[in-house]
């Protein structure tokens, strides 16, 4: 079959996340699509998926333009999508998840389990795949979901699979199994839409590439014209916006603003780290590397051991009680964890000024609206009434609004978790210069980021975590987005194991 | 940007017609509801009509529906105000013939009340129950618990026709009225509205008011926001336990004997039902006092227009229940666009 999508156009409210993209896809081919977060890649290929019209352009499949208005059309054009996210059912058993919303029924109506099951495990049989399909879900680890979420799309007969991540939680072994079964489906004829960010991967796998970045095609080609280096200027982009950063001067003093050690909780362990007055100090590594769950510690939003202090006091209990000590933060995902859709943009304003900085019975309507228009000037926040609901801003503006939350609280140190997550590249320019201020006004930072080029632009040090510990700390003159990449997956260690012992000479890990 | 502010300068009479549908839906369906009224009942706008109005209201479901609405807003459901009404009055009721003194009754009440609402709200907050099993298991409980004592016969006011002076004192408490330029003001009407403007004040501009929204909305944020959570829920279950138990001091007053099966009978469904057709979203999060008070006016002026209009009594719930699915799919049309 043949893929072709022709000057696609993606607008969500007044953020253009595609615009004017032409793609092709052959059988028997895997194409990658490369670009970094928020590049657009997603969006494209939920165009294709169904999930969303495009604004314009249009689908042709085997030169025959095509509506395809959901997942399940999509399907029986012979598309599958395989999300980053996992999209199982957690309480339904892995064959019945394969099976979901195409059930194999016995005559009279009920379902064949044993049939379903048969199947599925024929599929991983041949997959080498080593999974119970009558295993519940919510039981399975991550990397096995992952699997289940990939064979789901091999058990229909299929043309086009379209791949989102889909390694992030897989080890090499895995990875290198998924990648002897895309060249096995190849050979039958499939063809592959690979979406990924991590270099080696998209030269082992793919024929071709496409590059987006800010929603435009920058590039395209056959892998074997092109080297890794040219890919990855393609994707960031050498413009000047960058270069600003280069020289940005180091605000750390030797106040110590906080400080943690041996910190353990659910998926990391013995985190021991000072954060300095002025300091921007960024915490790396990958998905599963206990990241999140670090932030969340700090913050007090799930349990740790161990001491975190700040300004010499000691840390400890609830969120609310760390907010009183003069710490911030600024969740990651902001639709589950920031916004309130159904209150106004002044309220989702207010949110933690209500909750510690409040000293009147009722709420003073125009001070309210003085410290938003504050926040409003210092961020320039694009809103006009401030009485509309949150939803009714672009993601760059509602995360702006949560800055504004936090920054109205008057904590003197701010965690970041993830704070340019799906938001366009003009406005993360504006965070990373705003990020800057605020360590010039003598603020100590903890920004959590997987972004390197993020990373890169902001950070005085950055300590990269690999499972669950700190694998080494970088300093900003040494900073490159290959090194980050080399600790986030933890490279040095596996050579390590190895016998070669040139990586542990050169940091001195602490692990 | 600029598309924004053309949308905010061309707030045409289009615009506004769309922003009175969307925003203030209950005021629209108010407004209808009145002119049906007057229409059928030509005394409609009668003194004597509109204070019965706000006395039936009172002394019924009127302040727990304000309760429910806070409840509603937060994302969460109460079905035991009925059974707490019937509880808290016939035990109020004993209470009363017990020590003669109709303030210690109304303490009681309000304290029994308070104890019900944080049983139900440390049940979900805690015990993170679903709020509908909960207050499901409250209510069958509650109900039992009143049957039992009531065997089967009504808790009555003791002294009937003399013989105890705080009968006529209790009488007074729902029946009673200040004398306002000539006007007869029922009690109930006064604190009726006085709550409704109290609970209003809360919801808008006090810190327990924008949480009870930011829970509703989205818990996960409101923690993360530094909202205990867990406190909020149990203070909406709890306001609005004493707010039953208010009601119950009013509601037996009205009635002056209640009967253990049938008394505070499906007030849930009513008050969650002015709730509804007062614009407050059931998912939580959004939601007015304003509109869940007219939400109570609202049924009692369709129920006393089916009365005056001779309606078959045993099919006016199923009238109010078209009304409640047009009002409501009447909002949900105007929210989709």
């Amino acid at each position: 079959m043949l893929t072709r999508m022709e000057q696609i156009v993606v607008d969500f409210g007044p953020v253009r996340a595609v615009d004017h993209v032409d793609l092709t896809a052959r059988s028997g081919e895997i194409v990658g699509l490369l670009g970094e977060n928020g590049a657009g890649k997603s969006s494209l290929m939920n165009v294709l998926a169904g999930t969303f019209a495009p604004t314009e352009g249009r689908i042709l499949l085997d030169e025959k333009p095509v509506h395809i208005g959901n997942a399940l059309q999509a399907m029986h054009h012979g598309i599958r999508f395989i999300h980053q996210e996992l999209n199982l059912c957690n309480d339904l058993r892995v064959f019945e998840n394969m099976y979901l919303a195409q059930e194999i029924l016995m005559p009279g109506g009920l379902l064949n389990k044993k049939e379903m099951a048969a199947r599925t495990a024929e599929v991983f049989r041949r997959m080498h795949i080593d999974i119970d399909p009558w295993a519940v879900v919510g039981d399975l680890q991550i990397a096995e979901k992952q699997l289940v979420e990939i064979v789901r799309a091999l058990l229909f007969k299929c043309d086009l699979i379209i791949m989102d991540e889909p390694t992030s939680a897989l080890s090499t072994r895995e990875v290198n199994n998924l990648f002897s079964i895309m060249r096995q489906l190849k050979n039958e004829g499939v063809g592959f839409i690979y979406i990924s960010h991590k270099m080696p991967e998209i030269f082992e796998i793919c024929d071709s590439y496409y590059v987006l970045r800010d929603g435009m095609l920058v590039g395209q080609g056959n892998i074997a014209d092109t080297d890794e280096k040219a890919i990855t200027e393609m994707m960031i982009g050498r413009s000047l916006a960058n270069d600003d950063f280069k020289t940005k001067p180091s605000f750390t003093t030797q106040v110590v603003a906080m400080k943690a050690e041996s910190v353990s909780g659910e998926n990391f362990s013995d985190i021991s780290f000072a954060l300095h007055k002025g300091e921007i100090l960024v915490f790396t590594g990958l998905q599963s590397s206990g990241r999140d769950q670090l932030a969340d510690a700090l913050f007090g939003v799930i349990a740790h051991t161990g001491k975190v202090e700040m300004s010499g006091k000691p840390l400890h209990g609830g969120i609310r009680s760390r907010m009183l000590k003069g710490l911030a933060m600024v969740p990651r995902n902001r639709k589950e964890r920031g916004i309130h859709n159904d209150l106004s943009i002044l309220d989702n304003t207010s949110m933690g000024f209500f909750n510690t900085r409040m000293k009147s019975l009722l709420i003073s309507r125009k001070l309210e609206k003085k410290r938003y228009e504050r926040q409003k000037t210092a961020l320039a926040i694009k809103a006009d009434n401030p009485k509309n609901l949150i939803t009714s801003l672009s993601g760059g503006n509602q995360q702006k609004i949560i800055l504004g939350r936090w920054l109205e609280t008057g904590a003197d140190v701010l965690i970041f978790d993830n704070p340019t997550q799906g938001i366009d590249v003009g406005t993360k320019f504006e965070i990373y210069h705003l990020l800057i201020r605020l360590a010039e006004q003598g603020k100590a930072l903890l920004i959590f980021s997987s972004e390197f080029p993020e990373i890169i632009k902001v950070a005085d040090r950055c300590i990269v975590m690999y499972k669950g510990r700190i694998n080494t700390e970088i300093l900003r003159a040494d900073m490159t987005e290959e090194d980050l990449m080399y600790y986030s997956t933890g490279s040095n260690l596996e050579m390590e194991e190895a016998g070669e012992t040139e990586e542990t000479k050169k940091e001195g890990l602490k692990a | 940007m600029s598309e924004s502010l053309s949308k905010n300068k061309g707030l045409t009479a289009k615009g506004a017609a769309k922003k009175l549908f969307s925003d203030y839906s209950y005021l629209v369906s108010f407004i209808l509801i009145l002119v049906i009224a007057v229409s059928a009942n030509s005394n409609f706008f009668s003194w004597r009509n509109i204070s019965t109005l706000f006395r039936q209201s009172a002394t019924t479901t009127g302040m727990i529906a304000l309760g429910m609405t806070m409840v509603i807003c937060a994302g969460l459901i109460d079905i035991s105000v009925g059974a707490q009404v019937a509880l808290l009055s016939g035990f109020g009721i004993q209470v009363l013939n017990a020590t003669g003194n109709i303030w210690i009754m109304l303490l009681f009440c309000l304290a029994g009340g308070a104890l019900i609402g944080l049983l139900n709200g440390t049940l979900v907050a805690y015990g993170r129950m679903p709020a509908m099993i909960a207050t499901l298991a409250v209510q069958t409980s509650c109900r039992a618990i009143v049957n039992h004592f009531g065997q089967g016969g009504p808790f009555s006011v003791a002294g009937g026709m003399s013989a105890e002076p705080f009968y006529q004192k209790f009488r007074q408490v729902a029946n009673g009225a200040f004398d306002v330029f000539g006007f007869r003001v029922p009690y109930p009407m006064v604190i009726f509205i006085i709550m409704g403007l109290l609970f209003g004040l809360i919801m808008q501009r006090t810190r327990l008011g924008k949480h009870i929204y930011a829970v509703g909305s989205n818990a996960n944020s409101a923690r993360l926001a530094g909202v205990n959570v867990n406190r909020i829920k149990v203070t909406v279950f709890t306001i609005t336990g004493v707010l039953c138990g208010f009601t119950s001091w009013l509601y037996s007053s009205s009635l002056m004997a209640v009967a253990a099966a049938s008394a505070g009978n499906l007030f849930e469904m009513d008050a969650i039902a002015a709730v509804a057709i007062g614009g407050t979203a059931m998912s939580g999060g959004r939601g007015k006092i304003i509109g869940s008070f007219l939400g109570v006016l609202m049924f009692k002026i369709i129920s006393n227009t089916l009365v005056a209009a001779k309606a078959p009594t045993f099919l006016t719930g199923a009238i109010s229940g078209a009304i409640i699915i047009i009002a409501v799919l009447l909002q949900n049309i105007q929210r989709k666009k």
